[in-house]
């Protein structure tokens, strides 16, 4: 694997996780206590909409979405303008329903919202369902281009990583990841996280060395990161080194993400805790449940893998991978399903994800 | 947020968002100036401040260089530096986070001070005294500048993050030398950063409040390019010499806008070249000779403007209506005061250290609503009388008074009084405001009931903000929303809920 001059280098500076994360839940409740005294107040839907998001991609808070969807309802009621509907496709497609986001941003676009709002929300829409990708891909060039922004790289790489363009992917991220200027820690927690992913999980012999050198900078930068502790908790389980797995998972549990719960039952049955890790599993599948009964389409995937994995459950992987494609087909979703289909052994669903 | 996400560049930390700066007197004692700067605009109760940023504030002596149409201030190449850095967290026994800090002082001493300590640090010798903490945003923002409407306070209730820094100003800025000033603040980052790009000098900086965001920035000026991130950029007291005619084009075009927000020509084409010219250099005017007071702000640019000596310390004080002063003179050049929707923040300014005000409670708030299968008249004609007995917990409930004013006694089935004061009532938009006067232990309750059309029936939202008298006792929320939901329940059983 190649060697970067760049892991010798700390990374750009950024203020202290703890600090930042206090400071996130801070701005998160004042935008709400200020949006109570009047929803129509300028920019503070949206605000929220950027809190709970960062709230919910980092520390995962599964709340977050049911609290977005109390938002678009509030302010869809509060305001008549394009901006309740942006919000609300902004919303819908956080929540991965992205016909209803579609459906929303025809609306604004109606009513005269700005283009580019729309532009940028249509964009991340077909991103994240593979559609007319020559066209994400031409659009996510000109905007990374232009600004060099690290908000416009990052996607910029994701549909590079997409398309199997790996090592063009790596070097968008790295661009990203070093010329970021400023001191949050969220967007440096959050290229690096992709920098995992992408060596981890994505190329096709992957390295899982290199992966957790990235999920350990993203903790570094962010130490309540959750998903980036899962990942990299899988990697240490997958070398032996449940101890440190279990180190990694153990204060990611009060997030309420069923996911710890999952991973923390792998690393437990490996230590042959097998007590423990058949609660862990009960709390997983009981998260996953609640989640799906709410917010089926968001976490389709990730259950999906579930399901198939330690909940054992095939049919039920399958029945909802099959969800997750019918929403959005991307690449991923289809070899998950794939995969899934073998192991269920369902014949005719694997040859109709084939055609796909 | 006088300077408040001033670009559209993102600003990532909101802790590096510089908000506003403020120059004053001392009011505990006239020998000595006192320099503010707030970030974290809109900041709740636990914000603190970021470890690796340097927040300072800049001084330097300033001449008047000319007057009248070609009026311009000279400021000096030296300049005295206030700079706050803070740490990590840290935990004392009972585990409650603390935050330390160090304010360089400009002739190099340090003074180490623990954020949100409202007795502050002195110096061993006494010249100089700093807080860094939470506090009431004493900015206030009335207007939809769009259309130059007034609005309520649109920072109600909103903190921010504030460094204060007082001085002996004999000590300090040797004013025998010269007595007028200008001050700028800066957000820095670390200087080792980016291996593939230039390093970025800072964040954000600010000099006179909403020098981005109303003079360079204006919205009504239609497919211009937006030139705050390069403002942004720029240097405090040295703006590019290649890009000074492009920012002085834009102010141009932004002030003459302004001018005509009324209607009214108010300023010659000359004079308004001037004032483009002295906004172009951006810092914070004040003079320790003079009398600075609550009306002071922008006086010394504006005289100097006008051809005449300045007769005031200028600056800006806590309690300097800031934007109404600034409005006032562009718009219609001190001809008729432009006040706006609120006199005052949210909580004066205090006569003592560190002179912010205590920051706002976080507001508790019980909203709920209902979609009903009625007409929106229908429902209003119920609910929408402020002395109804429509509600479930409700044995009775007397008025006294009429319209806005009139108080309602309200005797519940348990036994309580709760008594409450009509504030707003609009039958057309059937909207009604009203306030806890007794028999709730809060503070600051304001309710609303509003009633809209949905569909073929409507919804009815029933909202109440309120502070809670002690932050630890949820008991009053759970009260409110009971009665909440109670109340809006009965609705449904009696005018039918939407399918």
């Amino acid at each position: 694997m190649t060697t970067f001059a760049e892991f010798e280098h700390p990374g750009p500076s950024a203020t202290d996780g703890e600090i930042a994360a206090i400071n996130l839940e801070s701005a998160r409740r004042g935008a709400w206590a200020r949006f109570a005294q009047d929803p129509r107040l300028p920019g503070v839907a949206e605000a929220i909409v950027d809190n709970e998001r960062l709230a919910s991609q980092f520390f995962g808070d599964l709340e977050a979405l049911d609290r977005l969807n109390a938002l678009a309802l509030q302010f869809a009621r509060a305001d008549g303008s394009s901006r309740s509907l942006l919000v609300q496709a902004e919303v819908t497609s956080t929540a991965h329903r992205f016909d209803d986001a579609r459906g929303y941003l025809a609306r604004a676009a109606q009513m005269g919202a700005p283009g580019e709002a729309i532009e940028r929300q249509a964009l991340a829409i077909d991103q994240a369902c593979g559609a007319e990708l020559d066209a994400v891909f031409a659009a996510r060039h000109r905007f990374a281009m232009a600004s060099g922004r690290l908000e416009d790289l990052v996607p910029l790489g994701a549909l590079l990583a997409d398309l199997e363009r790996f090592s063009e992917a790596d070097a968008v991220y790295r661009q990203a990841l070093f010329s970021y200027d400023d001191v949050s820690p969220f967007p440096l927690a959050w290229v690096c996280f992709q920098l995992g992913m992408l060596w981890g999980e994505l190329v096709p012999v992957p390295d899982p060395n290199l992966a957790a050198l990235w999920y350990r900078r993203a903790i570094a930068y962010l130490p309540s990161y959750v998903k980036a502790r899962v990942h990299l908790a899988e990697i240490y389980a997958s070398q032996g080194g449940t101890g440190e797995a279990e180190a990694l998972l153990l204060p990611a549990l009060s997030s309420g993400d069923p996911e710890v719960n999952w991973r923390l039952a792998d690393v437990l049955i490996a230590q042959g805790r097998l007590e423990e890790a058949e609660r862990q599993l009960n709390a997983a599948r009981f998260g996953f449940d609640q989640l799906l009964e709410r917010h089926l389409l968001a976490f389709a995937d990730h259950a999906a893998e579930f399901y198939a994995g330690s909940g054992n459950d095939c049919r039920r992987a399958l029945e909802l991978a099959r969800t997750n494609v019918a929403n959005r087909p991307t690449r991923r979703a289809v070899k998950q399903a794939q995969a899934i289909a073998l192991i269920t052994d369902d014949a005719a669903t694997t040859s109709d994800l084939h055609q796909a | 947020m006088s300077d408040h996400v001033d670009g559209p560049r993102q600003i990532g930390d909101a802790a590096a968002d510089l908000s506003d700066l403020f120059a004053f007197t001392s009011p505990e004692n006239p020998a000595h100036t006192v320099l503010a700067a707030c970030v974290f605009p809109s900041a709740g109760e636990d914000a603190i401040f970021s470890n690796i940023i340097d927040y300072s504030i800049a001084v330097r002596r300033v001449t008047v260089a000319s007057v009248g149409n070609s009026a311009k201030f000279q400021p000096a190449d030296d300049e005295s530096r206030f700079s706050f850095r803070f740490e990590t967290l840290k935990r004392d026994a009972a585990g409650n986070a603390i935050q330390h800090g160090v304010c360089k002082l400009p002739d190099g001493r340090e003074l180490s001070l623990t954020v949100n300590d409202e007795k502050g640090s002195w110096t061993p010798e006494g010249d100089v005294r700093v807080f860094a903490g939470l506090r009431s945003d004493p900015f206030y923002l009335a207007w939809d500048a769009a259309e130059l409407k007034r609005l309520p306070n649109l920072l109600q209730h909103t903190n921010v993050l504030c460094m204060v820094v007082e001085f002996d100003t004999r000590r300090v800025l040797d004013p025998t030398k010269g007595s007028l000033f200008g001050a700028a603040a800066e957000t820095v980052p670390p200087q080792q950063r980016s291996l593939i790009a230039p390093a970025v000098p800072r964040i954000d900086w600010i000099g006179r409040p909403e020098q981005t965001n109303i003079r360079l920035y204006n919205p009504a000026l239609v497919g211009i390019d937006d030139l705050r991130d390069l403002w942004n950029q720029q240097t405090p007291f040295a703006i590019s010499k290649e890009l000074q005619p492009l920012f002085l084009q834009r102010l141009k075009e932004s002030l003459a806008d302004w001018d005509m927000r009324d209607g009214k020509a108010d300023w010659t084409p000359e004079a308004l070249a001037a004032s483009a010219n002295v906004f172009l250099d951006d810092f914070l005017l004040f003079d320790v000779a003079k009398p600075i007071n609550d009306d002071s702000h922008l006086e010394i640019e504006k005289s100097t403007i006008n051809g005449l000596p300045y007769q005031t310390g200028g600056g800006r004080t806590v309690d300097a209506n800031s934007i109404d002063i600034l409005l006032t003179w562009l718009v219609n050049r001190d001809r008729e005061f432009l006040q706006g929707g609120a006199t005052g923040a949210t909580k004066p300014g205090m006569k003592v250290f560190p002179y912010f005000a205590t920051p706002n409670t976080e507001l508790q708030t019980v909203a709920d609503s209902v979609e009903l299968a009625a007409s929106p008249e229908e429902v209003w004609t119920l609910i929408g009388q402020f002395g109804g007995a429509w509600h479930p917990l409700t044995a009775r409930v007397n008025l006294t008074g009429a319209g806005i004013g009139q108080l309602r006694t309200i005797q519940t089935l348990d036994g309580q009084q709760i008594v409450e004061r009509l504030e707003a009532m609009d039958d057309a938009k059937r909207f009604l405001r009203y306030t806890n006067i007794a028999g709730l232990a809060v503070s600051h309750y304001t309710g609303t009931l509003e009633v809209k059309p949905k569909g073929s029936g409507c919804v009815v939202d029933w909202r109440a903000q309120f502070l809670a008298t002690d932050k630890t006792d949820r008991a009053v929320k759970v009260r409110v929303s009971t009665l909440f939901k109670t109340g809006l329940e009965s609705l449904k059983s009696r005018f039918g809920v939407t399918k």
